[in-house]
């Protein structure tokens, strides 16, 4: 066995008793050299999870060297330490979670100066792990873990009896260590990776609306498509506005992973907020453009935002830079061209206008982001055709949603992440017959669809508010009488023709005599808008039938 | 989502209340409070503004009375905004009732009523 040769070329700092070695090249027999690269590179091993590797590796310099233990540190970059990772013979080394400054003792200084170390009697030398000199370990050899340049780790043997490590143990430490460090370094790149994953696709969920709301005369679908590696910023959101309107809201934030997906839960709440101070949709977009200026870090997303009147079909419209909208109509389906605005961020003090344009009884609107229908080298112009014609036959937003999705992702997955949401304006039936809990933030709901429902029915202005105050009235009533400690409910009904229409409420519980002032001035607004009014006593409670022919004004 | 909402605010003498939305049992006392929690001792009285409003019913009618009522108890008055074409107009009309305050057009009228000296003063 050669004698370890110190190393002239650079001169490392070591503590006492180390000796550094130079690189062992060709130094092995050839047949012995050739029978550990065999080991050291079995096919099989790549194929194991790094603990497993790891674990296969020491076995296999503890067999090769016929060393007593066999040790793995890693990097911690951040603390600038290493720490015991895997260790055969010491493996308390492990299990009481050794870390070893850079630079200090043996390891750290393999570590800092990239050199393998010798050390042929531990009680004369620099060591700091106590495990070391507990375990009586009398000789140590190690090597530094190195990818593309960068220290990962340290690899060290050690013997119990005195031990000369020659440049044949090195040359198959290195070649173990060759084995370890890239496997190493892709691990912990994946774990990295998983867990900014793992980080973003909880913060995307997170910040992704929990629950739609219960929304009168539409339908809503969404969708969130994650990309098959990372998390992008996309969103969509749908809220509520006075007077029954419903807010649609699609967007993209240009990035991916966690500063992506955080700058995305800022801009739904931002485009919400604005949007609830009744702004429209155009500005609405103007001043969350200046919110994202106002982030002071470089910030850029597209986002359309659809504000739809269900009484009028009324959709205004207005996009800051993102893909145009779609509607599928029973006579198949249209791209609404519409001219962007320049991208949330992009532009100082940028205006955005609004668009307005009708969605028709049954028609559905379809907003999605750009990782629907863009694909390498292919123009987006026809992506967004192929869109066109994979929703062309949807009856409702969950049909468009699955007909986009099953014609336009590919079965690999997606590159880039998807938000889709679709919005029908759902028909309203002739006759209303509806079931409602006895709550007061019921009635809200009741007037929605009973104006819609006068509406469709021809009902002029006059028409609607004052047959919508009588009806909520008598829904207040009903409300105020479930006494029932079950949940509560009550009925409503209403039907016409030929402009003369009939509202029925029943409630399960009986109605006192007006109680005071208030009940009493109730009664009175439902008997001075309708034509006529009936209380009806029955067994199970009470029924008031209102009965108005319209005016059409 | 909430149906209304209040904006308060200061003119001298008095605090204007400016409802929107939409007014019946469900939030008509907590609106009402909401206003006269904001009222200060000293001021002359309340301008409700009215005129935004969507929906009001007889809840909000009962309530504005209450508020009336309170406020007389403490010598303030209530004036209300009200347009002749809204729906809080309308709905007053349907009830017929008795109207629960000196009721303008307009919320420079109200502040101007509310800051005359009261008649036979």
């Amino acid at each position: 066995m050669a004698e370890p040769r110190a190393t002239r070329t650079h001169r490392p700092r070591l503590g006492s008793g180390q000796i550094a070695l130079e690189p062992a090249d060709g130094i092995l027999e050839p047949s012995e050299q050739v029978r550990s690269s065999l080991r050291f590179s079995d096919p099989s091993l790549s194929e194991l999870p790094l603990d497993r590797l790891l674990d296969e590796l020491l076995n296999l310099v503890q067999e090769t060297l016929e060393v007593d233990t066999v040790a793995i540190l890693l990097l911690d970059e951040d603390a600038q330490q290493l720490a015991a990772r895997a260790a055969k013979g010491i493996e308390e080394e492990v299990e009481r979670g050794v870390r070893i400054p850079i630079g200090g003792g043996f390891a750290g200084r393999i570590a800092a100066e990239r050199v393998a170390i010798f050390i042929a009697d531990v009680d004369h030398a620099d060591i700091l792990n106590p495990i070391l000199r507990e375990k009586g370990i009398r000789s140590l050899l190690g090597v530094p873990l190195i990818v593309e340049g960068r220290i990962v780790g340290v690899m060290h043997v050690g013997s119990l009896q005195p031990r000369n490590f020659g440049q044949s143990d090195l040359a198959v430490l290195q070649l173990a260590a060759a084995r370890a460090a890239p496997a190493i370094e892709r691990a912990s790149l994946a774990a990295r990776l998983e867990h900014e994953h793992n980080v973003s696709v909880a913060l995307q969920r997170s910040l992704l609306p929990k629950r739609l709301g219960n929304f009168v005369g539409v339908t809503v679908a969404t969708r969130y498509l994650p990309a098959r590696e990372e998390v992008g910023g996309d969103w969509y959101d749908v809220f509520e506005l006075p007077r029954g309107r419903v807010g649609l809201v699609i967007g993209d934030v240009v990035g991916h992973g966690v500063a992506a997906a955080s700058l995305m839960g800022r801009l739904r709440t931002a485009v919400h907020s604005y949007a609830i101070e009744s702004h429209g949709p155009g500005r609405t977009l103007e001043l969350v453009d200046r919110f994202v200026h106002s982030l002071g870090e470089p910030a850029m997303a597209t986002a359309a935002y659809a504000v739809f009147d269900p009484y009028t079909s009324a959709v205004q419209y207005a996009t800051s830079g993102h893909l145009p909208p779609v509607v599928v109509g029973s006579s198949g389906s249209r791209v609404i061209d519409v001219t962007p605005a320049p991208p949330l961020g992009a532009f100082p003090y940028g205006r955005c206008a609004e668009h307005e344009f009708l969605l028709e009884s049954e028609e559905i609107l379809f907003l999605y982001t750009d990782g629907l229908v863009e694909r390498r080298g292919v123009p987006l112009s026809d992506g967004i055709d192929a869109l066109a014609r994979a929703v062309d036959e949807a009856d409702s937003p969950e049909e468009a949603c699955l007909a986009a999705i099953t014609g336009l992702v590919p079965v690999e997955g997606l590159r880039d992440d998807v938000a889709i949401v679709a919005l029908q304006s759902s028909p309203v039936p002739d006759e209303l017959h509806l079931r409602l809990p006895a709550e007061p933030k019921t009635l809200a709901q009741v007037r929605r669809i009973l104006r819609r429902w006068l509406v469709e029915r021809g009902g002029g202005e006059t028409d609607v508010a004052e047959v919508t105050i009588a009806v909520s009235e008598a829904c207040a009533n009903a409300i105020e009488h479930a006494y029932s400690p079950a949940p509560a409910s009550f009925e409503l009904h209403a039907w016409g023709d030929n402009g003369d229409i009939t509202v029925a409420v029943r409630d399960e519980g009986q109605w006192r005599p007006p109680r005071g002032e208030n009940r009493g001035r109730g009664l009175t607004i439902i008997a001075s808008a309708m034509d006529d009014v009936q209380v009806g006593r029955l067994d199970s409670g009470t029924e008031v039938v209102m009965r108005r022919r319209l005016l059409y004004r | 989502m909430s149906i209304a909402d209040v904006q308060l605010s200061q003119a001298p003498g008095a605090l204007v209340a400016r409802l929107t939305g939409e007014v019946d049992m469900s939030n008509a006392e907590e609106l009402g409070a909401t206003v006269m929690g904001a009222t200060p001792q000293d001021a002359y009285g309340v301008v409700l503004d009215l005129s935004a409003v969507e929906y009001l019913d007889s809840a909000g009618i009962y309530v504005i009375h209450g508020m009336r009522a309170s406020l007389q108890s403490r010598g303030q008055n209530l004036v209300l905004v009200i347009p002749a074409r809204s729906p809080v107009h309308d709905a007053l009309r349907l009830s017929g009732a008795e109207r629960p305050g000196e009721v303008v057009e307009e919320l420079d009228a109200a502040l101007r009523a509310l800051n005359a000296p009261p008649a036979g003063s």
